[in-house]
């Protein structure tokens, strides 16, 4: 039984019903409109933009710009459905640079809402002003104006209760239109923006670079500890700034990535970004970004969903290619050589959770030992440096003034030598698990078996990498049911899974053998890793499914071969740590994503003592 | 309850029992063995539910009872009693007492009803009997090729296969496979079960090199076998193992003699340079040389050479050494044979004296 039918003849919809169904989709809630009313001024050249809200903008919204206006004579077709400036034609839609296109918002929004729309279009004498009252516009009437446009919307779904139903308390829709407002500010640091809520003034952003932008919005902890990046490659460019690993977050809330400007959610790219993040993570955490692509708008569609957060690329493997590298690149610093390295503060550190290896690992009780001291030169700075002779003692009968002048040179240079290594020089070891160091500015403290870890890892990696893959054929054939889709890629991209040492044969339509597996990966379960690779294969054109298990397995490795807490190391083997630690990529966290040093200033330390307070 | 027993009588079951019992278990008394008395005798049981092993030795007390202990603590404290002492064991309100000498100790017990014992199925298909040091043998030389947890579960074990008047024996993970036969003497029914990994190396471990007979008696879910006081029954894997004779090739061309000590020494120095995750080595076949070739990623390399009589195609084929060990490690005979027919190919290995033995690897390619 499919409830009752009523018999109604095929009509066309009235316009304002037209225009409400639409906004189920685009004004979901006040933010939405707010995004929508944000988009449109920046389109207009706005270059200082007010928001103002009244109980989290479901009372009240509103957005003045100081943008080019809207002539009086369009003041009410701006109103109405499917009426835009932005573009005129297939082509303009196909090559859209602007934010916004399909000429629907306002009019969705004044279907749902009291809205008015007062402008002064540059030229003229004084604003017009055109309200709207869910759907029902009013005549145009003069108002004052210095310039720009105000749009302002009230009530919103007054006039459908259904929906009024569905919007969370004023702190809810408030804090979406902050981050509506976030999102959009972030996106143009070149305006000037600023936030009221019920009265006070909640944010206040000048125009300013897009460095000092996003560490207004997202925090100077953000900002110190994100490296930026900037990264050209054919028709696409990335740039902006990604987190250090070590900066990660329990949620997805500081993740922000702009496509010609436009926010977006896209699983292609956040894929890339989180294969980039793979090595140097833990998988629970998330990363915190604020990356901005550039492409020829030709080469992509933002025209996917009335929101415009999803977007279509062109050449989507290209896509993916290449924000993997370039943030991957980013991300492959050594130990030290980033300016902002290591932006622990005591305070903050004491607050963190303690890492959980360590805290199942609790510290033996300290067994004192007999005071037999062995003697360690004290001239392992000399092998560092690589100095063979030994330095005169002192001025003896036989040391001519040359002599001497060649002793002070060498041992001025031996002082100022600990300057060039970024970490410094051991002084000691605590408790068998942590390397302390001095370096020019302070203290590094380095967990000792996390920084080995990393730099077995990387070794291991590196050796592997460089090696053709060795593929083991099955003795006994897997063969396994598959889904069309698989059969179809197993067929095109024979040669791809071939690269990756996968030979993959089709029995029949629903049915593929797995033939032969990369050897490193010789016992892991065929057909799964088949199954990973073919659907990285078809979504991504190439798949790092098997680097990431391989990865696994080095990983282990490396932790298996790395020195364990409690080996004692000398001075020279703990040198050595910290010199490797310099010139290994991504040393600067272990394999699990944990940092693997920190530095602690003299003036952070002077702090805790207060001198010179 | 109570018995006297001498030490080294109770030490030899109870460490028979002992290696199927698992140390962590969620079912305590899993960790337990069975202890009976009755008849003159005192028989030990252990399970891990899969399979059961129980020792039964003579012994003059008569008293009957039964109660289970755990394994792990009672085989502690005999062997750590001195040699030849002699055991005192008393039951008393749920605790075991243990006394020897002037030591003591009291374990707890759980009721003997409660112990999960595997009963046999009455229903035996097929009962085979032959010398425990023969089969024993057959087993040494192709249970290695077994695979370990692997997800296809019926690869974790022997296929024993009964046909006409032979035996045949199959074990394989999928990249090498090793084979052996023995004739039987008198004709059987098909029949084929898998006996899992476990039930395998227990075997192995029990049996001794005597010429006593070992009982086989096979049903469609259960096996056992009866030797030297020992009873073992053990579920059998249920799945189709993979047709093994399809594997096997015949007919390679490329084929050359090598003593079996010779080339596992070669292959062992060899290997200590392979990768060590995926452990590549390369024969390279020439006329009457061999040659064995690694490096691993420091590009450090190894190279053996080796006479051969050799007369075939030249080859230059990868394998996995560690398969190749393996082989030649569980044979025990002077000669092998390598035959190939190409680099892509399976490679089969032999041995001249006993044509009743195979073992095919798959090669690498590296």
């Amino acid at each position: 039984m499919a409830g009752i039918i009523v018999a109604m003849p095929i009509q066309l919809l009235p316009d304002v019903l037209i225009s409400q169904i639409a906004a189920g989709e685009v004004v979901e809630r006040p933010a939405s409109a707010l995004k929508e009313f944000l988009e449109n001024s920046l389109d207009a050249q706005s270059t200082d933009i007010a928001v103002s809200l009244q109980q989290g903008g479901i009372k009240s919204l509103r957005v003045a710009d100081d943008g080019i206006g809207i002539p009086k004579e369009e003041l009410a077709l701006a109103l109405a459905r499917h009426a835009t400036s932005k573009i005129a034609s297939l082509e303009d839609l196909e090559n859209v640079a602007s934010l916004g296109f399909r000429g629907e918002a306002l009019a969705s929004v004044a279907s749902v809402s009291r809205l008015s729309l007062t402008s002064r279009a540059r030229g003229e004498r004084h604003a017009w002003r055109i309200d709207a009252d869910g759907g029902q516009y009013s005549a145009l009437q003069p108002a004052a104006l210095e310039g720009g446009s105000i749009v302002e919307m009230q009530d919103l779904y007054f006039n459908t209760p259904a929906r009024r139903k569905f919007l969370k308390t004023e702190a809810t829709e408030f804090g979406h239109c902050e981050e509506a407002f976030k999102r959009v500010a972030l996106s143009r640091p070149d305006v000037g923006f600023q936030l009221t809520h019920n009265g006070s003034a909640k944010w206040r952003l000048p125009s300013s670079e897009a460095s000092k932008r996003i560490g207004a919005v997202l925090g100077t902890e953000f900002a110190a500890a994100a490296l930026p990046l900037d990264e050209q490659g054919g028709a696409l460019r990335l740039w902006g700034m990604a987190a250090k690993p070590t900066f990660s977050r329990m949620g997805r809330d500081a993740q922000y990535v702009y496509v010609n400007g436009r926010f977006v959610r896209d699983k292609l790219i956040a894929h890339a970004i989180r294969q980039a993040y793979q090595d140097v993570l833990h998988h629970e955490r998330h990363p915190a970004f604020v990356l901005f692509l550039e492409i020829d708008p030709a080469l992509v569609d933002a025209n996917v969903h009335p929101t415009k957060t999803e977007v279509r690329f062109r050449d989507g493997q290209a896509v993916h290619r290449f924000i993997f590298h370039s943030l991957h690149k980013a991300l492959a610093t050594t130990a030290g050589t980033a300016t902002t390295a290591a932006p622990l503060i005591v305070a903050e550190t004491a607050s963190a959770p303690p890492t959980p290896a360590f805290q199942a690992q609790p510290y033996p009780t300290y067994q004192p030992q007999i005071p037999l001291r062995a003697g360690e030169g004290q001239n392992f700075y000399e092998t560092l440096f690589g100095r063979s002779t030994p330095l005169p003692t002192g001025t003896s009968e036989g040391a001519t003034f040359a002599d001497i002048a060649v002793a002070q040179a060498v041992q001025s240079i031996s002082q100022e030598l600990p300057q060039d290594f970024p970490l410094g020089f051991a002084i000691a070891q605590l408790h068998g698990v942590y390397v302390l160091a001095q370096n020019k500015q302070g203290l590094i403290v380095v967990d000792m078996h996390a920084a080995h870890e990393r730099i077995m890892y990387e070794k291991l990696k590196t050796a592997l990498d460089a090696e053709a893959i060795a593929t083991q054929p099955l003795l006994l054939p897997l063969s396994f049911h598959a889904d069309r889709l698989e059969v179809a890629t197993a067929e095109e991209q024979g040669e791809v899974l071939a690269d990756l040492g996968f030979e993959i044969a089709v029995l029949s339509p629903t049915t593929l053998a797995v033939r032969s597996i990369p050897a490193i990966l010789a016992d892991s379960d065929a057909v799964a890793l088949a199954r990973d690779v073919l659907r990285d294969v078809r979504e991504y054109g190439g798949s790092r499914v098997l680097t990431e298990r391989r990865n696994e397995l080095l990983a282990t490795m490396a932790c298996h071969s790395a020195v364990r807490a409690n080996r004692s190391l000398t001075i020279t083997e703990m040198n050595a740590l910290l010199r490797d630690m310099e010139a290994t990529e991504r040393s600067e966290q272990c394999n699990h994503g944990r940092p693997t040093w920190f530095h602690l200033s003299m003036a952070d330390l002077d702090k805790m003592f207060m001198r010179g307070q | 309850m109570k018995i006297n027993i001498n030490r080294d009588t109770l030490l030899k079951p109870l460490s028979a029992v002992n290696g199927i019992v698992e140390r962590r278990h969620t079912l305590p008394i899993l960790s337990n063995l069975l202890l009976e008395g009755s008849n003159g005798q005192v028989s030990l049981t252990a399970t891990d539910l899969e399979m059961q092993i129980s020792m039964s030795v003579p012994n003059e007390t008569g008293d009957s009872f039964a109660t289970t202990v755990s394994a792990k603590k009672l085989l502690d404290i005999c062997r750590s009693l001195p040699d030849s002492s002699e055991i005192k064991l008393a039951d008393q309100d749920s605790r075991l007492q243990i006394s020897a000498g002037r030591s003591k100790f009291n374990l707890q017990t759980l009721p003997s009803a409660d112990y999960p014992t595997m009963t046999r199925t009455p229903n035996t298909q097929l009962t085979l009997r032959m010398p425990q040091n023969a089969f024993r043998q057959l087993l040494r030389q192709v249970e290695f090729a077994m695979a370990q947890q692997d997800i296809r579960y019926y690869l974790n074990g022997l296929l024993l296969e009964i046909n006409a008047e032979k035996l045949h024996i199959v074990g394989t993970d999928g990249h090498r496979l090793s084979y052996i036969s023995c004739d039987l003497g008198q004709s059987f029914e098909k029949q084929e079960v898998i006996l899992p990994r476990k039930t395998v190396t227990e075997l192995i471990k029990l049996m001794d090199d005597s010429e006593e007979e070992v009982l086989i008696e096979i049903s469609s879910n259960q096996a056992n076998f009866t030797f030297n006081n020992i009873r073992l029954i053990s579920k059998v894997i249920d799945g189709k193992f993979p047709d093994y004779n399809r594997v096997i090739p015949t007919g390679h061309q490329n084929k050359f003699e090598i003593n079996r000590v010779m080339v596992l020494q070669a292959m062992q120095r060899a290997s200590i340079l392979s990768n060590e995750k995926y452990r590549g080595i390369r024969m390279v076949l020439g006329a009457n040389s061999l040659r064995l070739i690694s490096s691993n990623s420091e590009q450090e390399e190894a190279e053996e050479e080796l006479e051969i009589n050799y007369t075939g195609d030249p080859l230059d084929v990868g394998f996995n050494v560690t398969y190749l060990i393996d082989v030649l490690n569980n044979i025990q005979n002077e000669k092998v044979e390598f035959a190939f027919a190409d680099a892509n190919s399976s490679c089969l290995v032999t041995v001249p004296d006993n044509q009743n033995y195979r073992y095919v690897v798959m090669p690498m390619r590296i």
